[in-house]
Order: structure tokens, then C-alpha cells, then sequence
């Protein structure tokens, strides 16, 4: 039987929860024992197979209309699908622009910040993504599993993919279960 | 009473316990967010569900009341979904992100509720609405975005300090955590207790002085008694690294079981006063840092040379007030010993236990009362708590009758107000005869006449014939007498006979012991023009400046000790932190000018407490 492919990406968020995974240390040698590790934001391949892989993660909350179409695709190219990370599984820091709303987000960060000069403007490429309410990823589309942290711990993270790469569905509690 | 069955575990209660109580007993934990054991039952989030044998639905255990037979059950899938779904709706409502939270990570009982029920996101987005942060008290932050509006700081509020500053306004999704009519904490009626920040279960109302300082898991406690007045409050200190970082209540403490004012609370966190770190002497018009040795010796030189006056705060232990008593009043014969209170609070109450022959006060037990009167102390500035205890029981119509001139804050609450003592002896007498030409007092004695158990407080304001105006008004009422009294060790002052009124006459020294006391500015002007003057003290204040030596010492949170309350409860302190070097304890600086004097320092202090018949009765 060949093993489970795995495959990663971020959305809006800090690539903490990836750093997260690399602090599962030489234990990730036998993560590569057990999987396939495909496409991830850390290696050369970007795309998900497009036949697919067992194991879709996302990292990050869905805050434009391209980390909803990279959260659409990984859903459809993945059987099971992880949301990593207090991000994708609440909304995380990157919600808190929801209590004000994202113009006066951007006018703070790029205008009235204190480090700006005179002719700071918010960009307006026409090329840029289109910028909604920030979403946890279960809004957007439907996910299997929930590893939340900020960032999870790797011993959670470690965890979770040895049962997903035994085809079990984790279940975390006490030290690997934690919102911050 | 009840038993009933809880998960196969037959548990006995007595009758009118709640099931979640009754739970406790059995040592089952049934998880809950509003319900707290020092406040009264709310049933207000809901977690608390359980199953009962016959009932339709999963109901509220807080507010269930156990019944005979009664077949409970607290843990199933049914109702691990049921609270998943009620944690939820909580998280839904307001900005309940952890990550940006001083409390996250062991500190949020809203945060571990979500943990035990093994919560790994929340099914239902948050609404994104935002609410006010009240930022304008001095001591803590109320943040409404945190709130789950489980009211235990309105309880709190209402039923530990009797305040009712805190309320809610408006109704369903618009409820919202006020001071008073909706007005800026900082400018309410709010008389900064902490009570509802030490009750708060997430990170809705925080202590300015502790936030951001460490998870509870990280500091030490240390239990102890606060020094602020005659009451003896128990204490929780946390602290870290020779560091306080908050106080609380105790909820174990027999006296206040949680509750505090600002005196014991948060004012201990704020002394700007300037410490004193080495003892010093008097050189050329100038005073100098010195050694403890030198120190001490100038003073033992000029106390031998003449006759010396000595004075001692009531913030001194009974160890350090009894070692005081044998150094100036046994050992150098000084004719003038006394206390910084000298014997105002507890002159009258002595002298009226001599001529009785008996303790005539009850204790602060007795405050659970059904009619009240106050008499020469205003409750509400001073000796807070106690006034805690009489504003928490008024909304149950229980009658307040204060006597006493303007300017007592109590008469604002009171029912029944008397200008004079005058009135003490009229209510005695309207009390057998049913009536008086006044409205007012006939009435405050029909009340009086069906109280069960009437309580008569005093202060150091009453006189003499008031006080046994007040008495004798008691023992017609069968109620009970609890004397105020007035600094942490004012009783143990009065045992040692530290009570006289202070003068200078032929006096060529003053020793005076303050500890960690501010002089008042009669006391300085007493002390300022005293010929050679030595001063005992943890600040610098105007009579440090006017010192020929001074000697530093602990404040009440670096040394041990103890002290006699209002009841004449024995209770200790404890060292919480280490005092800065150079500086001793009171009780080793009186020892060691003990044994410079000569003088035998008597171990059995404790006996010398009972020594002289005293208002209370002391358990020492």
C-alpha cells in the first residue's frame, strides 16, 4: 500500500503554525517515514496533486477571495481536510480587523501608522485580491478536523499527523488541546 | 435531611441544598461559569445541567434544589453536547479570542469550561460587535468584550459589600454590565472593594496592579491578616520574585469569609511613601547613615540620662507592643507608655467592663442581625467591611437606626436618624412603654420590640454615658454589643494598658514606635519639639525629618506577628516578602534595645493580654 500523501498551505496568517511543525524536530523524519509530504508553502512544490491527497492543511483565516479559492481547492483535492491553528479554526488575530472593518484596517496600517511618511496610500492594484470578512475556514468550506493553538504545540501537531497518517481522526485533549 | 443519588453515589444534604452543591459534597465536579459558592445561586449559563430521573429536560443544578430520591446523573454525550452548544452561544456573543488575553492559559474559567468539554472550535461564528472598556477607575479595568454576563460581580456587588453599584442594563443580547445609571466606573458609587474582580471568571473586569503580571500558577500565596483596622480581615497575598502582586480576600478567614475594602485590598499596593533603609543618627544638625549598633546605643545613652516618653502605633504586633511595654514602662520606669490611638476606641469599653464586672460585647458573628444601631463610628469611611456587613442585609427591610452628630455617612442609609445619645435611653424606655411623643422614635422602638436579634455597634466617638445608655438598651433588647474599636492591635493596646492620653511634661526623650504607620498631624505636632526625639519607622514622614535617630524597620508584609482583633480573636500575620537590607523587623529592634536596657522581654505575652478584664471576651 502506498502512504498518505500530505499536503499544506497558509492563508491569513503568521506562518507560526508551520514553524510550529518544524519544531516537531528530527521526529519529522518519521512523519516522512509514515507520509508522502506533497506541495507545502516549505518545500518546492506549491500545488496539491491535482488526483489528490489524503491529508489537506490550511493554516490561517480566509480573509480575500484567494485564500478562499487556495481554502476551495485543497477542500476539493483533499479527503480529509485540517484546519492548524487558532486562524483557521476561529479567525485568530487576523479577526480582529472585524471589529473595526477592514478599510479602517488598512488606512491605519498603511496611512496613519506612526512609521508611515507623507505620501503613504492604501494599495489599490487591481491585481490584488479582494478583501472580505476574515473567516475561521469552517465558514468557507466544510473541515474534518480542528488543531487549535496559537500555535498549536508540535507535540499536538505531531500527534495528529501519526493518527491521520494511521488513518485515524485525532482527537485532542489536555496539553495538545489549547486556544493560545 | 435529603439523600439523593448522583452518578450511583447516594449523597445526604441538608434540605434546601441545591443538586450542584450537593454534587460538590460527593466530590463530583459538575462544571459551572456563574455559580459561585460565597454568592447566592443565579442560574444564569447554564452549564450546570444535569439529568434527573423523570424530568423531561436537562435542568440546572445551581438552582435545583435536591429533593428525597432524587436520581441525578452528570456526565453523558447528551449533555457534553448540550454544554459544547451553551459554551458556543457564550463565545459567540463578544470577543472571547484567547490569544489576546491575560487570562489565557489557566487563568479563564470561561477558556478551561471549553477545555474540559474538549471544545476544538466553536461551531458558531462571533457576532463582531464591539463594546465599551471602562478604563476609568484607578484600580481596575472593566472590559465588557470579555464579559459572559454571568452577574457574579453584580452578586458580588449587592451581596458581599452591600454596595449595588453594579447592574445590568437593558435586556437579552443588549444586557450590559453598568455602574450605577450607566456612568464611568471611576465616577459611580463603586467604594473600590474588588469584590467583583476577585469573583470574575474571564478577563472582564481586571486588577490594574496584578494584569499582565503571570498566570496564578506562577506566583505563591501566603495567607495572612490585614493590618488596615481593629477587624483582622483574612488575607491572600500573591506574589512573586520578593514580589506582591495582588491581594484578595480569603474566603477561609472567619471574619470577612472573601470580602474587602480598598484598605486591604488595593491601598497596600500604592504606598509612594519613601522607605528608610538605614538606621541614622543625628551629627551636627544632620542626620547620618550609621550602624544598627551606634543606633542603638545614642538611644540607650539619652534614655538613661533622663526621663523618657515612649508611644507605639497599633500596627505593631502584640509581641512588639508587649516587648515595648517592658523596655519603657518595666525596665526604664518611664511614666508616659502609651499608643498612637491612646486609648480612644477602647477607654470608655474598659472602664465600663471594670464597673460590670463582665465582657458585655458580643462578636462580629452577631452582625447577622435583624435591627441595627450604630452608634459614634460612621461604617461607611471606616472600618469599611464591617459596614459591609450591615449594607449587605438592609434590602431584606432589615431597620438601620444610626445615633450620631452630622457628618456620619450612615445616616444616608439609615431608617432612623437621632442627633443624640439622648436617644439610647428614650428607645429603652419607648421599649416597655410602646410609646414616645416623637413618631420617629416610637416607631424605631416598635421594630426594635419584634427583632429577634437586634445588634448594637459603638465606636470611639460614643461617651461614656452613651455607651452604657447602649448597653442597657441592649440587655432590655436581649441583643448583642460589638464595640468597633479602632487600629489592627487598638484591643491589645488597651490589655497592656497602652491607653493613656499622650503629654509632655519633663520628658528629655520620645521614643516613638510607628512601624509602617503615617504620623498624623496631631501626633507630629505632639512629638516635633520633644528635646531628643528617636523615631521607629518603615517611611520617611515629618517627624523622621525632625529625628535625632531613626531606626527602620518591616512593613506589615516583611515580619511575622500577631494580633488581637475587635473580638479578641488571636490571629497571625506572616512574612510574605524580605524587608530591604539594613532594615529589621519591630519586634527584632525591640529586642535589641531590650537587651541594651537590661530589660527581661516577657515571652508570655499572650498572657499579658488577659491579664485585665476586657470589653470582649479574648481567645487568646
Amino acid at each position: 500500500m502506498s502512504k498518505p500523501k500530505i499536503a499544506s498551505d497558509w492563508l491569513t496568517g503568521c506562518a507560526g503554525c508551520h514553524m510550529s511543525l518544524l519544531d516537531i524536530d528530527e521526529r519529522i523524519i518519521k512523519i516522512a517515514e509514515l507520509v508522502d509530504i506533497r506541495a507545502t508553502p516549505i518545500t518546492d512544490f506549491k500545488e496539491p496533486d491535482e488526483d489528490g491527497v489524503t491529508v489537506g492543511i490550511l493554516e490561517g483565516a480566509v480573509s480575500n477571495s484567494y485564500n478562499e479559492e487556495v481554502a476551495k481547492k485543497m477542500r476539493a483535492r483533499s479527503k480529509i481536510l485540517v484546519a492548524l491553528g487558532d486562524c483557521a479554526v476561529f479567525g485568530g488575530v487576523p479577526a480582529m480587523r472585524n471589529f473595526c472593518g477592514a478599510r479602517e484596517a488598512l488606512q491605519r496600517a498603511y496611512v496613519d501608522a506612526e512609521s508611515n511618511d507623507e505620501e503613504a496610500v492604501v494599495p489599490d492594484d487591481p491585481e490584488l485580491a479582494t478583501m472580505t470578512e476574515v473567516r475561521a475556514l469552517s465558514e468557507v468550506v466544510k473541515v474534518d478536523v480542528h488543531i487549535p493553538g496559537c500555535p498549536p504545540p508540535a507535540d499536538a501537531i505531531f500527534y495528529a499527523l501519526v493518527e491521520l497518517a494511521n488513518g485515524r481522526i485525532p482527537e485532542l485533549k489536555d496539553e495538545n488541546l489549547r486556544w493560545d | 435531611m435529603i439523600t439523593l443519588t448522583i452518578n450511583g453515589t447516594p449523597v445526604e444534604v441538608p434540605e434546601g441544598a441545591t443538586v450542584l452543591r450537593a454534587a460538590e459534597k460527593a466530590g463530583i465536579h459538575v462544571p459551572t461559569l456563574c455559580d459561585h459558592e460565597h454568592l447566592s445561586p443565579f442560574g444564569g449559563c447554564r452549564l450546570c445541567i444535569v439529568e434527573v430521573e423523570g424530568f423531561r429536560l436537562p435542568v440546572a443544578s445551581c438552582t435545583l434544589p435536591a429533593s428525597e430520591g432524587m436520581v441525578v446523573t452528570t456526565e453523558s454525550d447528551n449533555l457534553k453536547n448540550s454544554r459544547q452548544t451553551i459554551l458556543s452561544l457564550l463565545f459567540s456573543e463578544r470577543n472571547h479570542f484567547c490569544p489576546f488575553c491575560q487570562l489565557s492559559g489557566g487563568d479563564c474559567e470561561l477558556q478551561n469550561a471549553a477545555y474540559e468539554q474538549e471544545m476544538n472550535h466553536w461551531p458558531i461564528q462571533p457576532t463582531w460587535n464591539t463594546y465599551s472598556t471602562d478604563t476609568s477607575h484607578p484600580y481596575f479595568v472593566l472590559d465588557n468584550n470579555r464579559c459572559i454576563l454571568c452577574r457574579r460581580c453584580v452578586r458580588a456587588c449587592a451581596e458581599m459589600s452591600g454596595n449595588h453599584t453594579l447592574n445590568i442594563a437593558e435586556r437579552g443580547s443588549d444586557c450590559m454590565v453598568v455602574a450605577d445609571s450607566n456612568v464611568p466606573l471611576g465616577e459611580s458609587t463603586c467604594v473600590s472593594c474588588g469584590s467583583c474582580v476577585q469573583v470574575c471568571p474571564t478577563g472582564a473586569l481586571i486588577n490594574r496592579q496584578s494584569a499582565y503580571k503571570g498566570h496564578q500558577k506562577n506566583l505563591s500565596t501566603t495567607k495572612t491578616i490585614c493590618t488596615g483596622c481593629s477587624l483582622g480581615c483574612g488575607l491572600v497575598v500573591y506574589h512573586r520574585d520578593n514580589q506582591i502582586m495582588r491581594i484578595e480576600g480569603d474566603w477561609d478567614a472567619p471574619i470577612n469569609a472573601g470580602t474587602l475594602c480598598k484598605l486591604g485590598r488595593f491601598i497596600p499596593m500604592t504606598d509612594e511613601r519613601e522607605r528608610i533603609t538605614a538606621p541614622m543618627v543625628r551629627k551636627n544638625g544632620k542626620l547620618e547613615a550609621t550602624t544598627w549598633d551606634e543606633a542603638f546605643t545614642a538611644v540607650m545613652e539619652q534614655c538613661k540620662k533622663g526621663e523618657v516618653a515612649a508611644i507605639a502605633s497599633t500596627r505593631l504586633s502584640v509581641e512588639s507592643l508587649s516587648y515595648f511595654k517592658d523596655i519603657f514602662a518595666n525596665t526604664l520606669a518611664s511614666n508616659m507608655v502609651t499608643s498612637t490611638e491612646e486609648g480612644l476606641s477602647t477607654a470608655n469599653g474598659v472602664a465600663l467592663a471594670a464597673e460590670l464586672g463582665e465582657n458585655f460585647e458580643g462578636t462580629l458573628a452577631d452582625m447577622t442581625a435583624d435591627y441595627f444601631v450604630v452608634s459614634g463610628v460612621d461604617l461607611i469611611n471606616d472600618h469599611e467591611v464591617a459596614g459591609f456587613f450591615i449594607k449587605r442585609v438592609l434590602p431584606a427591610g432589615i431597620p438601620l437606626v444610626v445615633i450620631d452628630g452630622n457628618g456620619n455617612k450612615m445616616k444616608e442609609i439609615a431608617n432612623f436618624n437621632f442627633e443624640k445619645t439622648s436617644a439610647l435611653g428614650k428607645l429603652e424606655a419607648a421599649l416597655s412603654s410602646g410609646k414616645d411623643q416623637d413618631a420617629a422614635l416610637a416607631e424605631a422602638a416598635k421594630m426594635l420590640s419584634i427583632a429577634k436579634k437586634p445588634v448594637f455597634v459603638y465606636g470611639a466617638k460614643i461617651d461614656v454615658d452613651g455607651l452604657k445608655a447602649l448597653v442597657s438598651l441592649a440587655k432590655a433588647a436581649k441583643g448583642k454589643v460589638v464595640g468597633i474599636k479602632g487600629g489592627a492591635n487598638s484591643l491589645a493596646a488597651a490589655q497592656l494598658g497602652l491607653d493613656s492620653t499622650f503629654a509632655l511634661n519633663e520628658h528629655k526623650v520620645v521614643y516613638a514606635a510607628l512601624g509602617d504607620e503615617a504620623p498624623g498631624k496631631e501626633l507630629v505636632k505632639k512629638l516635633e519639639n520633644a528635646p531628643f526625639l528617636v523615631i521607629q519607622a518603615s517611611y520617611s514622614s515629618a517627624l523622621t525629618e525632625k529625628a535625632d535617630v531613626v531606626l527602620p524597620v518591616a512593613i506589615w508584609s516583611e515580619q511575622d506577628g500577631h494580633y488581637l482583633n475587635l473580638d479578641g480573636r488571636l490571629q497571625d500575620t506572616h512574612k510574605i516578602v524580605d524587608a530591604p537590607d539594613g532594615v529589621l523587623s519591630n519586634q527584632a529592634v525591640l529586642e535589641a534595645l531590650g537587651e541594651k536596657a537590661g530589660a527581661a522581654l516577657n515571652g508570655s505575652w499572650k498572657k499579658a493580654l488577659t491579664v485585665k478584664l476586657a470589653p470582649v471576651a479574648i481567645q487568646a
